[in-house]
């Protein structure tokens, strides 16, 4: 769906389906250096079993415009300006790594707008190597190729995809590769930079599904399990063996556990 | 354990990881038709591109999905999708790309079947091409037209061993919108990813050095997921809405794997060129050893090469690793570790002195494949390329005296004892 916000041009996947916000809407949010393709086997299944599913570029990202946002507070406030510009009133957020962030910020500041939060491979901070802030700043094509190995788990880098004929770590250059050079770079540093999770878990009180990955290297599991544990109302599962990115590495799972927590 | 697995390790491994269940080492075969779906909602999904998996072996298989997979990953691609020959995948891909009133440039030194393929096959389809010399970059330029959708190309031609400048042709492509296709069955990714240097989509014939057993037909089409679909409005069916699972545009939906999604969706399902599942084994069989393979190919490519030249009997011989050959510098440049192991030549005394020499072998084969493990030898011009004008055969460098040899694995010194008593026949045909 092509969509305008504060004039800029903003891609957003509804699943392959008309964007009807009478339905329950499902926003989900990709992390940093990604878009909207993160999510590729999650926005048209959850199109297709009734829920309207809004799965933006953030600014600069895949086929949206505009700069990247430099903070976490920054891109929820996007997030609840996508929301009003679609007349939306509350959604179900689903964030991915940077995108838990955001999802958490956005249900502490505006409690009435987000309904229920679904956390995969997220944590309550992510701090990022300084090494990779470098290589983000200066070899981006290294940084990109360090966090696809990073991001992966063992049966991705053994390329055994239940996507016929896909290779997680091809998939994953190339799409790292369709953002804006200065994406990856402003993700890290906002993602770096952000230090109100605690704080703002505190305060969150709407039902929260926290999937984990066994095998994440880039949020290791303890951290998202001190995250869910912070969370009052919170249900945590593990999926041994997976890698950091689990939407691609581990759809069929997701799905599963993503469907049974959300409402109808 | 998990690490960016090198390539070596990759041909052994990419694509499969035993099953808890069986525990099955090698790649099992899955020689089936039809998936048992789990039920409505998961045939629905999996026919409506929700989720990974297999409905039809026609659309998909997991013996081929292995295959593919370990494909991709040596190639860096995105995906793969495999077909029942390596004509299968051209004829498929030029399908799933073009429509009627859309034209190709392609390369005029170029296998035989490729060439009748877009010269005579697809012209009968509204699609045009207008051949041109690989290594004249301002003829490639000038030839492309608004409705071009593709450059086509091989990047060690069959059988004329031009090499093709992917770099600057990639750039030619990229500046005029359209994605760079090359047919790489002759140099295979241990000696060249050309994604790397701006290719786009690579065609294989998994049946010559992939394989490389001579068992199994295959075909393969890599995805390199670095061309924009939606950059112009060239590619409406893969960039705007399809006709299919309510009108999805694989561009917004799949990103860098658009082209194989339609492929898939379309190219699979409506054309069926699907490889069977036992030629995936073999084929994987083969993939295994494919660096080995690919060492020894080269080493016994060079002594061949110095045998060829310094013996009286032979008028000619071309490979790109000679420094005479026109793309020497590139094929160094390109292939530092060996360009290929097709060699051709001319004996003295012509064509007929060629005839007896291809009689006159014993351990060497006179078989139409190339790049099996076992040496072998045609006549291309009555042969490979016999389907083609005498035109065409001029424009792509191929004289009537013109053997093409595929270096194979054995000793050398029994494939020169061969060759040796092969040309003595040879001398003996000339001279009657």
């Amino acid at each position: 769906m092509k969509h305008q916000l504060d004039e800029m041009p903003v891609h957003i996947a509804t699943g392959g389906r008309p964007f009807d916000p009478t339905k329950t809407v499902v926003l989900f949010l990709h992390g940093s250096g990604q878009n909207h393709l993160t999510w590729v086997l999650q926005s048209r299944y959850f199109a297709y079993r009734d829920y309207a599913v809004l799965t933006p570029d953030f600014p600069g990202h895949g086929l949206s415009g505009g700069d990247p946002l430099p903070s976490i507070e920054a891109m929820a406030d996007w997030v609840i300006a996508l929301m009003d510009s679609l007349d939306v009133k509350t959604a179900v957020l689903v964030g991915h790594s940077q995108g838990c962030l955001v999802a958490l910020d956005a249900a502490a500041r505006y409690p009435d707008r987000v309904s229920h939060l679904g956390l995969i491979a997220g944590a309550l901070a992510i701090p990022v190597n300084a090494q990779l802030l470098s290589l983000a700043d200066h070899a981006l094509a290294k940084a990109i190729g360090v966090m696809v190995s990073w991001g992966h788990g063992p049966m991705a880098h053994m390329h055994d995809n239940t996507q016929p004929g896909h290779s997680f770590i091809g998939y994953g250059n190339r799409l790292m590769d369709m953002n804006r050079a200065d994406a990856l770079r402003t993700d890290l540093g906002a993602c770096n930079d952000y230090k109100a999770g605690p704080e703002n878990a505190a305060k969150i009180s709407q039902p929260a599904l926290c999937i984990l990955a066994g095998a994440d290297r880039m949020t290791p599991v303890k951290f998202g399990q001190q995250m869910a544990a912070s969370l009052a109302n919170s249900r945590c599962e593990i999926l041994p063996g997976a890698g950091h990115m689990l939407p691609a590495e581990r759809p069929a799972e997701i799905n599963a556990a993503l469907r049974r927590f959300l409402p109808a | 354990m998990s690490g960016d697995f090198k390539f070596d390790t990759l041909s052994l491994h990419a694509g499969h990881v035993p099953d808890d269940r069986h525990g099955s080492r090698a790649v099992p075969i899955h020689q089936t038709t039809s998936y048992v779906f789990q039920n409505t909602e998961h045939a629905a999904a999996l026919y409506n591109m929700e989720l990974g998996g297999h409905l039809y072996t026609r659309i998909s298989n997991p013996t081929v999905a292995v295959l593919e997979q370990r494909i991709a990953a040596l190639e860096d691609g995105v995906a793969a999708t495999a077909t029942a020959s390596g004509m299968a995948a051209l004829a498929t891909a030029v399908m799933v790309l073009c429509s009627q009133g859309d034209h190709i440039v392609s390369s005029s030194r170029m296998y035989g079947a490729n060439i009748n393929l877009l010269e005579n096959t697809l012209p009968r389809f509204g699609i045009e091409t207008s051949f041109v010399d690989p290594n004249d970059l301002d003829a490639i330029k000038a030839a492309i037209r608004p409705e071009t959708k593709l450059i086509f190309g091989e990047v060690i031609g069959n059988p004329g061993l031009d090499i093709m400048d992917v770099e600057a042709v990639g750039k030619i492509a990229a500046a005029a919108g359209i994605p760079l296709m090359l047919d790489c069955t002759f140099n295979t990714p241990w000696l060249l990813k050309p994604f790397h240097l701006g290719a786009n989509i690579i065609i294989h014939s998994l049946t010559k050095w992939i394989g490389g057993h001579g068992v199994a037909i295959g075909g393969a089409v890599v995805d390199g997921g670095n061309f924009d679909w939606g950059q112009n409005d060239k590619f409406p069916t893969i960039a705007g809405p399809h006709y299919a699972m309510e009108s999805i545009n694989f561009y917004e939906e799949f990103g860098p794997a658009a082209f194989t999604a339609k492929f898939r969706a379309e190219g699979m399902y409506n054309f069926g060129p699907s490889l069977s599942p036992t030629n995936a084994f073999h084929i994987l069989q083969g993939m295994e050893t494919l660096p080995l393979r690919m060492q020894r190919h080269m080493d016994n490519t060079a002594k061949m090469l110095a045998f060829l030249q310094e013996h009286d009997a032979v008028a000619w011989v071309r490979h790109p690793t000679l420094p005479d050959h026109p793309g020497h510098a590139l094929a160094q440049k390109m292939m530092p570790r060996g360009a290929g192991s097709i060699i051709v030549f001319g004996l003295k005394g012509g064509r007929d002195a060629g005839r007896a020499f291809i009689e006159s072998v014993e351990l060497a084969s006179h078989l139409a494949n190339v790049g099996d493990a076992k040496t072998l030898v045609i006549h291309p011009a009555s042969t490979t390329h016999s389907h083609i004008s005498a035109e065409a055969m001029i424009e792509g460098g191929l004289s009537d005296d013109m053997i093409r040899l595929s270096v194979g694995l054995e000793d050398f010194d029994d494939l020169k004892a061969d060759f040796e008593q092969a040309f003595k026949a040879a001398g003996k045909a000339a001279k009657a």
